[in-house]
């Protein structure tokens, strides 16, 4: 059975693009648009790994960590966070909020995306 | 007369006078003694005439008494005219009879002939009316008989008469010499007095007038001699003196006139300067050589929140009670040190550049001048500036990474398969894409530097592996343009050091890319790293267009591109050696290049090997 993956990003194209290339490597892709819906659906889903993105409106990446901490199941879940800045005192918070990766926006690709999940759970 | 009140005058008029007492006493003694030599002379000549004449009398009295008494008288009247001093004769006869008296012109009767032929001897006595003064009242020549008993006698009477007019009149000479003697020094004091005391007098007038001030007034003594001199050089002296003092006066009234001017220019001036200091935009605080503050403009006053009546005179230390100024006097420590344009900031709307100037007077110093100008403004510019450089950077990094995982799963065949060709322009796409995300992160990097928010995370890393992995990817490139590439590293094993390994692979990239960017096809590139126990040292070495030497001083700063390389490549936005400057000292080391234009350059640093930090990881 294929892994579940849980995008929470709002911008569009990279929710698609990464959708996109999930899917061909093999990954269930989920998708939420804000961090209140992706709360809801690792609620419901249950996914192996989430990729958050932290600037994000009406609950940001960091504030759903927060949110997940409180739960036992939830904050077992192994998030890999995509940074818009890069800046250390960002990548710095989310390490402490449980973030097991990051991913910095502009710098990274595809392929690096499914490197660093697979670094988490496997194929 | 006011010329008789001198001392000089009444002595001269009392000397005369004396001398003239003088005169009229020695006159008085002469005519005494003359008068004694008159009587003596008259009484002598009377006594001879008495002699002489008595024979002629009895000869005459023979002839003519009887028979012409007038002839008789003539004779006698002759001869008693021979001498004024015989006033009177007289012949007395026998018993006291008178026969004859000059006086008497009647023949006196009954007188019977007398032959004085018949006396035996002649007996001359006198008798003295007034014996003190010697003078013989009469003379008496007496004939005698035989029997010794007078006969007759011819009595002369003495008259000095004459000797009384010699006398009255040399008295009245005398008292006339006295009295031409008199007028004459009184005459000879008026001369002097006119002559010489009334110049004097003028002189003397002349010159009280003068010395009350009236120097229009002359002196009139046009006597030619010195002190008619004396005058015309004190008329010389006052002129001069008029002439001086009035342009004295007109001196001192222009001078006043020019220091009244200038008084007011100075206070306009000074109105002018303290208009001009207290509206200044710039905050100015003055304080003297002993660090107490005597001056504080509006602006100043506004900007720390106090007025100057509270804080004028105050000392340093007194001044850091003040909650505003306490960041000052924290800004200068002890006393006001010399500052030019360095920050200050007062509050988060308030930031300053702080300039002191040192106050000059007569080449000592008298204080110091404390200008703070407000670049809040220009900070909050800046900073928009920068946060906007950062927003619209940050805001293209998302559809620039969405292009670029795009194209990149095009390029994977994720999204289907492509052809040859439409690989070949993707591929393209993909690498302008990725100058651009370049081009944006320096852009970041650059806000982040200017915001302070590039934060290091150094650790311990092989630097030679950073190298290793930049000119990795930096093969390609070189061989492109055909570029012979030459790499020297120390054959021992580096120590670690304590870097961002992100940032200093930055610093060589930017490094290399320039060096293979600017130089020309077949040309040349060498890479050196060498360490002493200190530091490493990283050399790129390239035989490039070179830096114009002009230029060189500001490569270092943002945005700079050589003039020569905007000819040669257009991409680059002169960003990559500002951030690298940075990047290396913050790592404390050292960037530098050497270059001369069309010669190629060679960029340098070096990075400190820190042994406390390599314990401090361990």
């Amino acid at each position: 059975m294929a892994k579940k993956v849980l995008i929470v990003e709002d911008e569009e194209i990279i929710v698609d693009l990464l959708q996109k290339k999930l899917k061909n490597e093999g990954y269930d892709a989920l998708v939420a648009r804000d961090g209140d819906e992706g709360l809801k659906v690792m609620r419901k889903s249950n996914p192996d790994l989430i990729l958050l993105d932290i600037l994000m409106p009406k609950m940001s990446g960091l504030e759903v960590m927060a949110e997940m901490q409180k739960d036992e199941r939830l904050k077992k879940i192994p998030i890999i966070v995509i940074s818009n800045s890069g800046q250390p005192v960002e990548i710095d918070k989310a390490q402490r909020f449980g973030a097991k990766d990051w991913l910095v926006k502009a710098e990274f690709d595809p392929q690096e995306v499914i490197d660093k999940i697979e670094k988490q759970i496997g194929k | 007369m006011i010329i008789f009140r001198s001392l000089k005058s009444k002595f001269a008029i009392g000397i005369s006078c004396i001398l003239i007492l003088v005169f009229l006493a020695q006159a008085f003694i002469n005519i005494r003694a003359t008068e004694k030599k008159l009587i003596e002379g008259a009484n002598r000549e009377s006594f001879i005439f008495a002699q002489l004449a008595a024979k002629s009398f009895v000869d005459a009295y023979e002839f003519y008494y009887f028979s012409d008494f007038q002839k008789f008288r003539e004779v006698v009247e002759d001869a008693k005219k021979l001498t004024p001093y015989i006033s009177r004769v007289r012949l007395k006869g026998e018993a006291g009879k008178i026969l004859f008296d000059t006086q008497d012109i009647e023949i006196k009767e009954g007188v019977g002939p007398v032959s004085l032929e018949q006396a035996v001897r002649a007996e001359l006595s006198y008798d003295y009316k007034n014996k003190k003064k010697g003078r013989l009242s009469e003379i008496t020549y007496s004939f005698f008989d035989e029997s010794g008993s007078e006969q007759h006698s011819l009595i002369y009477s003495i008259s000095y008469q004459a000797v009384e007019r010699e006398n009255l009149s040399a008295i009245t000479r005398a008292f006339f010499l006295a009295l031409l003697l008199l007028n004459l020094s009184i005459f000879l004091i008026s001369f002097l007095t006119i002559r010489i005391t009334k110049p004097l007098l003028e002189l003397e007038q002349g010159t009280q007038i003068i010395a009350k001030g009236n120097l229009e007034h002359r002196l009139r003594i046009k006597t030619g001699d010195e002190i008619g001199r004396l005058a015309e050089e004190f008329n010389k002296m006052a002129e001069k003196l008029r002439v001086f003092i009035r342009a004295l006066v007109e001196s001192k009234s222009t001078l006043e006139k020019r220091i009244k001017e200038r008084t007011r220019e100075l206070e306009e001036e000074k109105n002018k300067t303290l208009a001009i200091v207290a509206n200044l935009p710039d905050g100015v605080l003055v304080f003297d050589e002993k660090n107490n503050l005597t001056l504080m403009n509006s602006k100043a006053q506004e900007f720390f929140n106090v007025s100057l009546e509270k804080v004028r005179g105050k000392s340093l230390f007194q001044l850091s009670i003040f909650p505003g100024l306490k960041l000052l006097v924290n800004f200068f420590g002890e006393e006001i040190r010399k500052v030019f344009r360095e920050d200050f900031v007062l509050t988060e709307q308030l930031a300053f550049k702080i300039t002191t100037l040192p106050l000059m007077r007569e080449e000592k110093g008298a204080g110091n001048l404390v200008i703070l100008h407000d670049v809040s403004r220009e900070r909050l510019v800046e900073r928009m500036k920068t946060e906007f450089v950062a927003l619209t950077a940050h805001q293209l990094r998302t559809p620039l990474s969405a292009i670029k995982w795009t194209i990149r799963m095009l390029l994977d065949g994720d999204l289907g398969r492509i052809t040859k060709n439409q690989k070949e322009f993707l591929e393209k796409t993909y690498k302008s894409n990725e100058k651009m995300i370049a081009l944006i992160n320096d852009l970041l990097n650059v806000t982040r530097i200017e915001e302070g928010r590039y934060i290091y995370k150094p650790i311990l890393a092989d630097f030679l592996e950073i190298v290793h992995e930049v000119v990795r990817s930096s093969k390609g490139a070189m061989q492109r343009r055909g570029i012979s590439f030459k790499i020297n590293l120390p054959k021992e094993k580096l120590p670690e050091v304590f870097v961002d390994k992100e940032k200093i692979k930055l610093v060589i990239e930017n490094l290399l890319d320039n060096a293979i960017k600017y130089t020309k096809p077949n040309g040349k590139v060498a890479l050196s790293v060498k360490n002493s126990i200190k530091e490493l040292e990283f050399d790129v070495q390239d035989t490039g267009v070179g830096i114009p030497k002009d230029q060189q001083e500001r490569v270092f700063t943002k945005f700079f591109r050589g003039a020569n390389v905007m000819r040669l490549e257009t991409e680059g936005y002169g960003l990559g050696l500002f951030i690298s400057k940075n990047i290396i000292e913050a790592h404390g080391g050292k960037i530098w290049f050497e270059s001369q234009e069309g010669n190629g350059a060679k960029f340098s640093f070096v990075l400190p090997i820190n042994n406390k930090n390599q314990s401090k990881k361990a």
